[in-house]
């Protein structure tokens, strides 16, 4: 009996300091990586539905530790049928990824204990979801397939609370959006492709997580296509693999600055034979990449030292399957949580364009002049939202319906187009926002003048609606 | 047992009563306080710091250096560093990094500089209004010399007979003949002038403004930089230099081809609605030809996403090839190759050169370095073979130390004082430094350099775009001023720099509640206002200062009629602090403005604060009256005579720091110490 009850004790010790030990480790897994394998051979790519480059079938999340390589990975989500894009939260205890339960099921965002490994679904829609990555404020960003949608959009991003709740949009313009990834700085960058009216090349956008301020981050010269998720490394750079051919499997591993994206690509793989599926940069400096020396190999991932711009250490490879991402379980810092304008009592936002005459066409450095424009029209998908006239100064002040997308032409007197129309636009319930001019340099600032614009009352556009019914307002 | 117990009882229950309402009210207390609903309950988080018992103020605080300024001896073998908040001139060894002496000179002393014989340093005390003349063989104080208000910057003449002294607050250049220790001459120059510099020929020198020429809102803005004649001492001319500000220093070439200028490119008359792509603060430097027609040409040093807020100094090399900026806001020093920039100017038309001054990518061209530094990098001086930089680290107590080859850090001198960093300290480090804004793209003293205002009205754009245009404030001695912002609606400084402010304005995370409460302490209890050395030395005034106090404080008019409470001057702006801190309607709203009250603004130190009224739309006080007052509802004016206007605005501009006020029997007097 006495020897029963020591036993009990030494049991019951033995069980309250593996508790104690597990909750002061939080036993999430640090120092493991998690990897996609990919067993199915892949379709010709889709850009628009993501069928066979983001959706890909039977993909599995493993998790291995590279200090320990002769270990065999442990399959995490071995109750998916098929499931890819994972990210680890800034606290290095749970991974978000994408998944599909069963096959011909919607992909959904779900979110992982990494320490108990139990899953729980995040969204619940009847569309597929993709591409999840964590916000600050226990939020996540995510790319929806948006069907049948007015926009005309392919898909598009959206926030929501890593419950699920509080789902908003953040993109209203006929775009496509894959591969969301949040910078230090707080904002949103993704892979964005015009669909509408025409299909025009990928590029990466930038924006706040509340949807404003969106604009242009990165687009490479013609052809070359972004086609994996960016990663911010610690030294103020973005990584991420661009396709120089119409293949959306593979590309080279380049960076841009995050000081100077337009202008500072680099190839970071110029000296390499084959192709690069995926990159993930750790906050210390540390490289992953998903990497095959041929079209006859297979993805298997390695270290890269994206400084000396060489391959290291192969982590991890397999004979059957394509190793195509991999992302390191560590704690790590966490972005800026934005503020946000938004109102969604607000029906409309505002902009204000400085001067719809300065354009980088018309330029000192090209020594190109256009002719100048007195009227702006403003189009919207499917219509023209209205025809107005600047003033002297080349400045126009604009109401706009909130979450509508719109392009702007200049027009001459003759209602002769002069300029345009650009890209799409769009404003948050609430935002306000400004240009400089029409397809300006994008590196420029304005000048610090007076609008006349702004001395008069916004001009409500769409022009025939009148009489929005604002909420009053209050004076900051 | 049982008393035990039930006294345990009593007290439990005591506590229960006391601890659970007691809760509830600090709860309120502090959500009212910081208009949220999640700051931690810490009493000591807040009241420790804003407290004004000299006791705890002592208990909570430390003494700083804050070195501003730093010049190298001839041989290289010494530096000299003015200490602003010791009111010392340290002296160090720069070799062994060891501090020699600390000689007290003057309040807040500035700038310094050594005669070429090295026998004499010159200490600029901007709160005493003199230079301390400082014998090198003997290291002590051997002379006063008096100057304008607020002197800063100082130069030799070319033959080193004279001192020029710039006087920052009086806005103007005192000229000092050195053999007889006497001002000479009182030269007019632009606003809040802060340094100068003579050109390498000794012909002219260069003084730079800080404060944009008073314009109408809406009207291109312009900062005069003041060009001196070295031989007549006369002023040759005012140098417009458009869209900018805040030109703190200047450097010439050695060839004398070129002289460089820190400026900042403020968008004040641009709504501000978002800080992508430089909507709201641009810095760079100004680089003014010598020969042709003496262009200005204006380049940034910031880039696309990335802005190195608040230049201060600027040096260059001995060959003339490299030039160092201390970004002040970003804790950084910005090298500048200056061929490049000589290059892109030749090959630039003036319309290019004028889109580069709106370029954020051209400086890809012309920076080739940024290099870290301790806290909010001030002066900066080369060796004399200009192998390394100093760099006065003003809010890290140290000398940072530079390789001009390497272009890195090689040593740091640290001035001695406590490495604690108190509460306060860290709330002046934080409203000094640009990291809580949207890509570094402003400080706090961008818009209130030195903890005051910068003189503009901006469009905040918080409603709607080209309304409710708004003149910046002063930061100085608001502790016990709620509310605040123009229209009141802040009732804490909490809740000024809580998320209303990282929404408005900064447009990035909000600062964490611990360092919320610094910066707050900072504001509330760190800041105070230089001595009124220019209307009010002693605080004995002036006759016409005495009778412009009688019309302040009148209760009735010149016909002997009673002047209704509401219209008396002293009713809406009692001292200590010149406001009684309600709202008011002056019949000073424009067209443009909601309809609202205005919060009533604090007088102390308001000859300092032009332009004035919210909108800034008066340039004087004269015209508050003049102009804008006319239905005599801000006062009762109308009966005054042009003499009665005059001595008011005299006894205005004689108010002074609330400590003043409170504690008559100090006397504001310079502090001269041999």
């Amino acid at each position: 009996m006495r020897n029963k009850m020591i036993f009990t004790d030494i049991a019951l010790a033995l069980l309250s300091s593996a508790i104690l030990l597990t909750s002061c480790t939080g036993n999430s897994g640090e120092g493991m990586i998690i990897i996609t394998e990919s067993v199915s051979s892949q379709g010709k790519p889709d850009f628009v539905t993501g069928e066979s480059w983001r959706y890909l079938p039977q993909t599995r999340l493993l998790a291995f530790n590279p200090e320990h390589p002769d270990e065999s990975p442990e399959i995490i989500t071995p109750d998916f049928y098929s499931a890819r894009t994972p990210e680890v939260s800034y606290d290095g205890k749970f991974l978000i990824f994408a998944a599909q339960q069963n096959e011909n099921e919607p992909w959904q965002i779900w979110e992982m204990d990494l320490g108990s490994l139990k899953a729980r679904q995040v969204t619940s829609s009847s569309d597929n979801s993709i591409d999840p990555a964590y916000l600050p404020g226990r939020r996540v960003v995510f790319s929806r397939l948006s069907q049948n949608d007015s926009l005309k959009a392919g898909h598009t991003l959206f926030t929501c609370n890593l419950d699920g709740t509080d789902l908003q949009r953040i993109t209203f313009n006929p775009h496509t959006y894959f591969a969301p990834s949040v910078l230090k700085d707080g904002r949103v960058i993704a892979i964005s492709r015009q669909v509408y009216p025409y299909l025009d090349e990928p590029a990466i956008m930038v924006l706040r997580p509340d949807g404003t301020k969106a604009e242009l981050f990165y687009k490479g010269v013609k052809g070359n296509k972004p086609v994996s998720r960016g990663w911010e490394t610690a030294d103020g750079r973005i990584i991420f693999i661009e396709s120089e051919n119409n293949s959306y499997t593979g590309g080279k591993l380049v960076s841009i600055n995050y000081n100077r994206p337009l202008h500072s690509r680099k190839d970071l793989s110029q000296s390499m034979e084959g192709d690069f599926r995926s990159v993930f940069a750790m906050t210390d400096g540390r490289t992953l990449v998903s990497y095959r020396t041929s079209e006859n190999d297979l993805y298997s991932i390695y270290e890269f030292d994206s400084e000396n711009m060489l391959l290291g250490k192969k982590l991890y490879s397999s004979t059957t399957a394509n190793i195509i991402e991999a992302v390191a379980v560590y704690e790590h810092e966490r972005p800026r949580k934005l503020p946000s304008e938004v109102d969604m009592g607000v029906k409309t936002g505002l902009l204000l364009c400085q001067n719809i005459n300065v354009t980088g066409m018309s330029s000192p450095e090209t020594g190109f002049s256009l002719p100048l424009a007195d009227r702006i029209e403003v189009i919207g998908v499917d219509s023209s939202l209205g025809v107005v006239e600047v003033e002297k100064d080349g400045s126009v002040y604009l109401k706009v319906s909130a979450d509508m997308p719109f392009r702007i032409r200049t027009l001459d007197a003759g209602g002769k187009t002069v300029n345009g129309p650009g890209g799409w636009y769009w404003l948050r319930p609430n935002e306000r926002r400004g240009c400089i001019g029409c397809h300006e340099d994008n590196e420029m600032v304005p000048t610090n003048r007076y609008a006349i614009a702004i001395s008069k009352d916004p001009i409500v556009l769409p022009v025939h609606v009148s009489g929005i019914k604002e909420k009053k307002i209050e004076l900051e | 047992m049982k008393k035990i117990l039930l006294a345990a009882g009593v007290i439990a229950i005591i506590s229960i009563v006391v601890f659970i309402p007691g809760k509830r009210w600090a709860r309120a207390h502090v959500n009212y306080k910081t208009a949220t609903d999640d700051h931690p309950l810490k009493c000591t988080d807040c009241h420790a710091y804003i407290s004004k018992s000299p006791l705890i103020s002592r208990l909570v605080n430390r003494d700083y250096f804050s070195p501003v300024n730093v010049t190298v001896s001839g041989d290289g073998k010494l530096l000299f560093v003015t200490a602003q908040d010791a009111d010392e001139l340290i002296v160090a060894d720069s070799e062994k990094g060891e501090i020699i002496k600390k000689i007290s000179v003057g309040n807040k002393p500035y700038g310094v500089i050594i005669d070429k014989a090295g026998k004499k340093a010159y200490v600029s005390n901007q709160w005493s209004d003199n230079v301390s003349v400082i014998d090198l063989d003997n290291l002590k104080v051997t002379d006063t010399l008096a100057t304008g208000n607020g002197p800063a910057g100082m130069s030799f003449s070319s033959d080193e007979k004279h001192l020029y002294v710039v006087n920052s607050y009086s806005s103007d250049l005192t000229v000092i003949d050195l053999e007889e220790g006497v001002e000479k001459k009182r030269l007019s120059t632009g606003s809040n002038p802060t340094n100068i510099q003579l050109s390498p020929d000794g012909n002219e020198l260069y003084v730079t403004a800080r404060r944009a020429a008073i314009v109408p809102y809406g009207e291109p803005m312009a900062t005069e930089l003041t060009v001196i004649n070295d031989n007549s001492k006369r002023i040759k001319t005012y140098l417009s230099v458009e869209s900018a500000y805040l030109m703190e220093n200047v450097a010439f070439t050695p060839s004398g081809d070129l002289a460089l200028v820190t400026l900042i490119r403020p968008k004040n008359l641009i709504p501000t609605l978002q800080v992508e792509r430089g909507w709201m603060m641009n810095h760079g430097f100004g680089v003014i030809e010598q020969k042709g027609d003496g262009r200005i040409i204006q380049l940034l040093i910031d880039e696309p996403q990335a802005y190195y807020s608040d230049p201060f100094d600027i040096v260059i090399t001995p060959d003339g090839r490299r030039a160092f900026i201390s970004s002040s806001g970003v804790n950084l020093i910005t090298v500048i190759d200056i061929d490049s920039v000589r290059q892109l100017i030749s090959e630039s038309t003036p319309e290019m050169l004028s889109l580069w001054s709106n370029h954020l990518g051209v400086s890809s061209r012309y920076v080739v370095k940024r290099i870290p530094t301790g806290a909010n990098p001030k002066g900066l001086a080369l060796s004399p073979d200009g192998k390394l930089l100093y760099v006065a680290e003003h809010l890290e107590d140290r000398i940072g130390v530079i390789s001009t080859e390497s272009l890195e850090m090689v040593n740091t001198i640290n001035l001695g004082k406590s490495h604690r960093v108190t509460v306060l300290r860290h709330g002046r480090k934080l409203l000094n430094n640009a990291g809580r804004t949207f890509q570094n793209q402003y400080s706090c003293y961008t818009c209130h350099p030195d903890e005051h205002e910068d003189g503009l009205v901006y469009n905040m754009a918080s409603k709607d775009m080209g309304r409710n245009v708004t003149n910046t404030q002063s930061l100085r001695d608001i502790g016990d001023t709620p509310p605040f912002k123009w229209n009141g609606k802040n009732q804490t400084v909490y809740k000024q720099d809580g998320m209303r402010f990282s929404t408005v304005l900064t447009r990035t995370e909000q600062f964490p509640y611990k360092d919320l409460d610094a910066i707050t302490a900072y504001i509330m209890r760190g800041i105070s206002y230089p001595p009124n050395l220019l209307y009010n030395p002693d605080g004995k005034l002036t006759e016409a200062q005495k009778r412009g106090k009688k019309i302040f404080e009148r209760t009735t008019d010149n016909f002997g009629n009673i002047i209704t409470e509401n219209n008396r001057c002293v009713t809406c702006h009692p001292a200590p602090y010149y406001t009684n801190l309600l709202p008011a309607d002056v019949s000073t709203l424009a067209a443009s403005d909601d309809s609202i009250l205005f919060d009533t603004p604090h007088l102390n130190n308001i000859y300092a604060s032009p332009p004035y009224l919210h909108d800034g739309r008066a340039n004087t006080l004269e015209e508050i009256w003049t102009l804008y007052g006319k239905d005599d509802r801000h006062g009762l004016a109308g009966d005054m005579t042009k003499i009665d206007l005059n001595d008011l605005v005299e006894y205005l501009k004689s108010l002074r720091g609330p400590a003043y006020e409170i504690n008559e029997s100090k006397i504001q007097r310079a502090s001269i110490r041999k």
